[in-house]
């Protein structure tokens, strides 16, 4: 079964290396592997690898994969095709939060940390809300994330207002339109904790996840607390969103449509299916980050504007296609 | 089951209702719609909280027993259908293996992969087991759930209207299916709407009215005509059949050729 996942890794590290020739400076594929090699050279190539581009790479692949099994997690709890991440409450909490902070004066060096906390406390808001007795109502999850989202993006758009054409104002929009440029080892070095928090948190909840596909009512009579794995769920979903958010600010679509195309590739089962989405997730982000930082060089595209130009269509494509999605 | 009461939406909706089933019977749960059948099943799978009493399964107390011991103890089947979308028809049924696995146990053991085609068999869905479910008929799903139940492995059963949505045929065959799994030492408790299918098939039969217990007992003993008219509100007429079985109409409707 895991065999079906080699192909799906190879795309990644394929899309990877690819990633690594392209940029501002051209180095060839040879260069780039030797650079690879020896980490250690203090060759520019070496630098250029090591420094500037890998950090970057693996930043985005962290944040599409993180979302990408964010939008698989509560797509099968939910059982609802049209949740992402965001549904959480995550990137519009974090958004009003980081649009207040620039307006306030805080570094944008601070904005990270400040979406981070911002966002996972919105989700905290939003689970609240969402609670009845001892589990969640994936209705009004959806209303509360929905609502809660539509009071934030005020927030922002009022602080857009106040900000007028100031610098504060640029930081706002540049954070909403998302982008990973600038990352150091050190931003992904601190995601991990709370990387592996998630995980632990949805690898026990995989099995009913799976048993959920067949509906809630007949997975309580086989055995599930489903209640256990709302909660496993929702912690793991707002931690991956929370975590891609502080990572690369906002970045839509990956979290919805990654999902479905997983749901195309290897079927359902969540066994095959987060990883695979991990996967997937991870090459369009770093496919759209290489796009990104070339095509209109020495500018840069932001990644969240041309993942919504993609995701759109293939979003369209993908639905109107029809065939049962396994 | 000891003095067991249960509401539903903060209302009382059974009070004080008190039986025992012995294990391999069959008994039929009966009473008007609404009376609280299914909130009955639900309270011993356990899905639904009791205001007041205990319910035990071969010792087990439903109460503060888990969620997975008390689905290796008890399959319920509830009558709610699901589209269970993108699911084959063996991927459905291999969900009931969930509760025989410990959270790390991914993979499907023989004895998964036995008791898998033994329910698909049982309910003769074995051919249709790489069909996708959501383009089955809704006859043919109330099988596949049936088989899910089965696949369980659990000695007692929890069936609310297995046969809904089941013609005549295939519902005889799936009552006569639950009568040979109880002599072969499985209990089964299942809520019916047909009271004849119940005065057919059942060793006993519950009969539950105004929100409370009514009766209790072999069918020829709760399906009398006072208690019926009663609970049913309208005129029905007991008759047996020359086999010495037992049937019940509405008044009028009662096939004089059989008296």
């Amino acid at each position: 079964m895991a065999l079906r996942l080699v192909p799906l890794g190879l795309v990644v590290f394929a899309v990877a290396f690819g990633a690594l020739l392209v940029g501002g400076a051209p180095i060839p594929a040879t260069a780039i592997a030797g650079a690879l090699l020896h980490p250690h050279h203090s060759g520019v190539d070496a630098v250029i690898v090591w420094q500037l581009r890998l950090p970057r790479i693996v930043d985005v692949a962290f944040v599409g994969a993180a979302l990408a099994v964010a939008g698989t997690l509560l797509q099968g709890l939910l059982r609802n095709p049209l949740v992402d991440p965001y549904l959480t409450g995550v990137s519009a909490g974090a958004a009003a939060a980081i649009a207040l902070g620039l307006l306030a004066g805080v570094s944008p060096a601070a904005t990270p940390a400040l979406g981070f906390v911002a966002g996972l406390g919105t989700a905290v808001l939003v689970a609240a809300l969402a609670r009845r007795g001892s589990g969640l109502d994936a209705q009004r999850l959806i209303l509360a994330g929905v609502s809660l989202s539509a009071f934030f993006s005020a927030i922002v758009a009022l602080a857009l207002v106040r900000a007028q054409s100031s610098n504060a104002a640029s930081s706002i929009v540049a954070w909403l339109a998302g982008s990973a440029a600038g990352r150091t080892w050190h931003d992904v070095a601190l995601c991990i904790p709370y990387a592996a928090l998630a995980a632990a948190l949805v690898i026990p909840a995989v099995p009913a996840l799976n048993v959920l596909r067949i509906g809630e009512a007949q997975a309580r009579g086989v055995g599930v607390n489903v209640e256990r794995a709302q909660w496993l769920v929702l912690a793991a979903s707002a931690l991956l969103a929370a975590c891609s958010v502080e990572l690369a600010g906002m970045i839509g679509f990956v979290g919805l449509i990654v999902p479905h195309a997983g749901r195309r590739v290897v079927g359902s089962d969540a066994r095959l299916l987060l990883p695979a989405a991990a996967f997937m997730g991870a090459a369009l982000c770093i496919l759209a980050d290489a796009v990104c930082r070339t095509i209109v060089a020495p500018a840069e595209l932001p990644i969240g504007v041309l993942l919504a130009f993609i995701g759109v269509p293939v979003f369209l494509w993908l639905f109107l296609r029809g065939a049962p999605a396994r | 089951m000891r003095s067991i009461s249960v509401t539903a939406g903060g209302a009382p909706l059974l009070d004080d209702v008190e039986f025992r089933v012995g294990s391999g019977k069959l008994v039929a749960i009966v009473g008007p719609n609404g009376v609280g059948k299914t909130t009955l099943l639900r309270a011993v799978a356990g899905v639904h909280p009791l205001a007041a009493g205990t319910i035990s399964v071969d010792g087990l107390k439903i109460g503060s027993a888990s969620a997975r011991e008390r689905a290796r103890s008890i399959a319920f089947l509830a009558a709610d259908d699901s589209a269970a979308d993108g699911l084959l028809v063996r991927e459905v049924v291999a969900a009931a293996r969930y509760a025989h696995h410990r959270w790390w146990e991914w993979r499907e053991s023989e004895r998964d992969c036995a008791a898998i085609a033994t329910a698909l068999a049982e309910v003769c869905m074995e051919q249709m087991q790489e069909r996708l479910f959501s383009t089955l008929s809704s006859g043919e799903r109330r099988n596949v759930w049936v088989a899910l139940a089965l696949a369980q492995e659990t000695p007692v059963l929890l069936l609310d209207e297995p046969t809904t949505h089941l013609d005549l045929h295939v519902a005889q065959r799936m009552l006569a299916l639950l009568r040979g799994l109880a002599g072969g030492g499985k209990t089964i408790l299942c809520a019916l709407h047909d009271l004849n299918e119940a005065a057919a098939f059942a060793d006993a039969i519950v009969l539950l009215g105004d929100g409370r217990l009514r009766a209790a007992g072999p069918p020829t003993q709760v399906l009398t005509s006072p208690l019926l008219d009663d609970v049913y509100a309208c005129t029905i007429e007991r008759v047996h059949l020359r086999d010495g079985s037992l049937r019940v109409y509405p008044s009028g409707v009662a096939p004089a050729a059989q008296r």
